[in-house]
């Protein structure tokens, strides 16, 4: 167009004027002063350390911590209100890692937090070009054994054929989650090599109990045996999926081979709407995002498989896909009816993270209300020190689960990750979290990961998402890492941890001269605040990016202070 | 124009002759006729048409119908046609299957429906608001002009697919809001141009005898003024078709025009995008229905802009003058 009008210039003026205040908007907020704490300045006068202890009044507010508190500038000591025999594995998480308490004060809980984590781990984050890629430098200062390439670079596409020919034409070295379809391409090219990951995930189709008619447990049942399980891995999961009997997968603890799922019985389900006054004429939703994930490698193709047998008894579902974020934030904030499709991966190898985190008493409300029967259960099963003493309350759960119908359990999907054949050391974590300082990207000295999607944020206290984690976890560290392979809990920040007899009060012993990227030393303090902004809902840096934490109240209950609901 | 074809002495002779015996219609429908490429968009768009209307008995399965455990086909298994050669155990299959073990043929054929429909309505709905909004600024001219034809400027200085994509965003996906969105989007083009008509016939002197023979606006405007903008907006109408069509498939591509299971081509492609490499016939086949479509409206459009511009007849005249 030569000639714009006069109103038309005017818009577009106001449009750029919006564009350019959206743009400044951000970088205005992180100014916010950080509120006092009862933290003393741990970076300012040298000499003596003020070790912080925080307390609840009681147990009573539902949450599993009694006191966090520096014993001195290198000893953690926990005390739980229950037992909890897998406290190691939840501090060894990503998402109770430890920030530096005088920059968590600084940042205000958020903002630079969220943008510029500043952690103890073999990488730095040098830059984030927000919506091309996050660049990670080695740290120098590390304390634990230097990452191989001096360069770590975090791109991301959600389309696996860009992502394979990516990987073909060299422009990076590896690659998360290639397409089902691809698998067998990866391994007839010499130049590539595939990593396979042992399905530790739970693909579900959940519902929400607080919409009618899911609200109904004998509809919910219905359902169960309406979806046609054996059918979707068969059609549409990669060779080596396994189709779900329970939540748990096979190969983590909290798997009981006492339970399976409902036949398949498209007519009794049917049978059974009809009773409960569903049908005929019943209409939902499904919805999902549009994302591959390990549990889910064709989102779109499923759902549509799942509209068609729901179609079979009479169902007309719609189908509604969501962006990914708010996806996920709308799920957990309950606002899903119908069916959604999610899944969960592992982060370490035991029940509490699938079953705690979904269905336990700080579970987010993505079903719903909760199940008093089953949270008691969860407790008991967490309290005992026992695999043995543990087993059976997690076949009342699972039995629970089976009985209340939250959600369908559907697949354990095979999935992957696939490299440049010159990269040594490649491999695929099962719970999502390769490190990238222990692969060699065939001598270069740069080592370029495409995954999925780009992350959130990198406060990893505030995301759920694996794309967040799997990146934040290049920079940040816990006070206990998973040792690759097993998955069992090992020394990182601290070198040594021990229990009481009854596992409620856990003491940990930090490692000296460890140093943040931004030169500040860690010590107790560090881990105390840390820990202190996620469980008080009431502290002036509880903020984070969107403020959920779930993390935090699926793994330990309820928050401090938490607001009434 | 380069292709405007030079009959020789005799045939314009003759055309000269029955041109004075023939009405406008006939005569713009046989230019029409004498245009090659304008044939072959009436011929394509012909064949899609009887394609759409005759789809049930065309289509040899229900193309929403995943035929996992109904037949021994897997999901997107390559095209399997008996008289190639394909073994004559196997159940054929023109296109193949897709991601979600449907006859893919069946999905092409009844996608005709869907994109013949959206063309359209869109266009039907696009032409009767921007024709009424066209006329009535061409012809009370003023300020009810500029601020209807400035509304129009603003719709214009966005992209349109830009703007399509906003709207539906903001109504919800789905192929009935695609719809509503394509229609706003492409009303300035229609208002412009019935505008422009009627800014020209409406100094006419048919229309001031009309005027002094006592004729109320709304008469002199729909019954005496309009009929006689009608040519521009047809070939615009054609045109507008083709681009409506690609626009719906664009936001069906993107996940926000019509929702799954419907058959349309730009969801087909947009849901097997990723199988570019591993299954590239669910791509190339909607891919090619969509631009078989988009052609035949060109075609057609390019030609009826051609048969109907009087002053291209007169060049025609001329040479022989």
């Amino acid at each position: 167009m030569t000639r714009q009008p006069l109103l038309g210039r005017l818009l577009s003026g106001l449009a750029l004027a919006s564009l350019v205040l959206a743009a400044c908007t951000p970088a205005a907020t992180p100014t916010a002063e950080p509120q006092p704490t009862q933290a003393p300045e741990p970076t300012a006068a040298m000499p003596a350390f003020e070790p912080m202890k925080y307390e609840a009044p009681n147990c009573d507010y539902g949450g599993q911590f009694k006191t966090i508190e520096a014993v001195d500038a290198y000893t953690v000591k926990f005390s739980l209100c229950s037992s909890d025999v897998a406290f190691p594995a939840k501090v060894a998480f990503s998402a109770f890692s430890i920030n530096d308490s005088a920059y968590l004060e600084s940042t205000g809980g958020t903002g630079d937090l969220i943008e510029k984590p500043n952690g103890t781990g073999p990488y730095r984050l040098d830059s984030w070009d927000r919506g091309n890629q996050i660049v990670f430098k080695r740290f120098d200062g590390y304390w634990g054994t230097a990452g191989i390439p001096e360069t770590v670079v975090f791109k991301w596409s959600a389309e696996s054929a860009q992502r394979l020919l990516e990987l073909q034409s060299g422009t990076v070295d590896g690659i998360d989650n290639p397409g089902p379809d691809d698998f067998a391409v990866i391994e007839g090219d010499a130049n590539l090599q595939l990593k396979l990951r042992g399905g530790t995930n739970i693909f579900y189709l959940g519902m929400n109990n607080t919409y009618p008619p899911f609200d109904n447990e004998k509809v919910r049942q219905a359902f169960a045996m309406a979806i046609d399980r054996q059918r979707l891995v068969d059609n549409f999961y990669p060779a080596g999926s396994q189709v779900a009997s329970q939540f748990m997968p096979p190969s983590i603890f909290g798997f009981t081979q006492e339970v399976d799922w409902y036949e398949y019985n498209p007519d009794e389900a049917k049978a059974m709407l009809e009773a409960e006054g569903v049908l005929p004429g019943f209409k939902t939703t499904i919805t999902y995002r549009d994302v591959v994930r390990g549990y889910l490698p064709n989102p779109g193709v499923v759902a549509q498989d799942i509209q068609a047998q729901l179609a079979a008894i009479g169902v007309e579902a719609e189908i509604v896909v969501m962006e990914s974020g708010a996806y996920i934030d709308a799920a957990d904030r309950g606002e899903i009816n119908g069916f959604h499709l999610l899944g969960w991966g592992a982060d370490y190898p035991d029940a509490t993270n699938f079953l705690d985190y979904h269905f336990g008493e700080g579970a987010s409300a993505q079903f719903g209300e909760g199940f008093p029967d089953i949270w008691a259960a969860l407790k008991d099963g967490a309290s005992r020190a026992e695999a043995a003493d543990r087993y059976p309350f997690y076949v009342t759960v699972n039995e629970l689960l089976k009985q209340h119908v939250p959600m369908i359990p559907i697949a354990h999907g095979a999935n992957g990750a696939a490299y440049k054949a010159d990269v040594e050391g490649g491999y695929a974590s099962d719970f999502g979290a390769e490190q990238f300082g222990r692969m060699n990207p065939g001598g270069r000295d740069t080592f370029i990961w495409l995954q999925n999607g780009e992350p959130s944020g990198l406060y990893l206290a505030d995301e759920s998402d694996g794309e967040a984690l799997r990146a934040g976890e290049q920079v940040m560290e816990s006070l206990l890492a998973f040792e690759v392979g097993t998955g069992k809990p090992i020394a990182a920040l601290a070198t040594d941890w021990s229990a009481n007899a009854d596992l409620t009060e856990w003491t940990f012993t930090l490692r000296q001269g460890v140093k943040f990227h931004n030169g500040a030393d860690l010590d107790a303090n560090d881990v105390v605040l840390s820990y202190v902004v996620q469980w008080d809902a009431a502290h002036p840096l509880h903020t984070g990016r969107d403020g959920s934490f779930t993390y935090w109240s699926g793994l330990f209950g309820k928050f401090l202070n938490a607001p009434p609901e | 124009m380069a292709d405007v074809a030079v009959p020789s002495p005799a045939a314009l002779d003759s055309e000269r002759l029955s041109v004075e015996s023939m009405s406008l219609p006939r005569l713009a429908l046989r230019r029409l006729f004498r245009r090659r490429s304008a044939v072959l968009g009436l011929v394509i768009l012909g064949f899609l048409t009887l394609v759409a209307v005759f789809a049930p008995v065309i289509a040899p399965y229900d193309p929403e119908l995943p035929l996992i455990g109904i037949e021994d086909v897997k999901k997107r298994e390559a095209p399997c046609i008996h008289a190639l050669g394909c073994p004559l155990d196997r159940p054929q299959h023109l296109l193949g299957t897709d991601g979600n073990v449907r006859d893919f043929f069946s999905r092409i054929v009844y996608g005709t429906q869907v994109s013949l429909f959206i063309g359209l309505t869109t266009v039907s709905a696009s032409i009767v608001i921007g024709t009424v909004l066209g006329a009535v600024a061409g012809y009370l001219g003023g300020w009810t002009d500029n601020i209807l034809m400035r509304l129009m400027d603003v719709v214009l200085a966005f992209p349109q697919l830009i703007l399509a994509i906003a709207i539906v965003s903001m109504l919800g996906p789905g192929l009935q809001n695609a719809l509503i969105a394509i229609s706003l989007v492409s009303i300035p083009a229609y208002a412009r141009v019935v505008r422009a008509s009627v800014l020209s016939i409406r100094e006419q002197d048919f229309v001031s005898a009309a005027r002094a023979l006592g004729a109320s606006d709304a008469h002199i405007l729909f019954q005496r003024i309009l009929p006689n903008a009608i040519t521009p907006l047809i070939v615009q109408a054609t045109l507008g078709i083709a681009s409506a069509i690609l626009e719906a498939a664009a936001l069906s591509f993107i996940g926000l025009g019509a929702q799954p299971p419907t058959p349309e081509w730009g969801s087909m492609l947009g849901a097997e995008r990723n199988q570019v490499f591993t299954a590239p016939h669910l791509v190339f086949f909607p891919g090619i229905a969509i631009m078989l479509t988009v052609l035949g409206f060109n075609l057609l459009g390019d030609g009826l802009r051609d048969a109907l511009d009087p002053r291209l007849a007169q060049s025609g005249v001329k040479v022989k003058a």
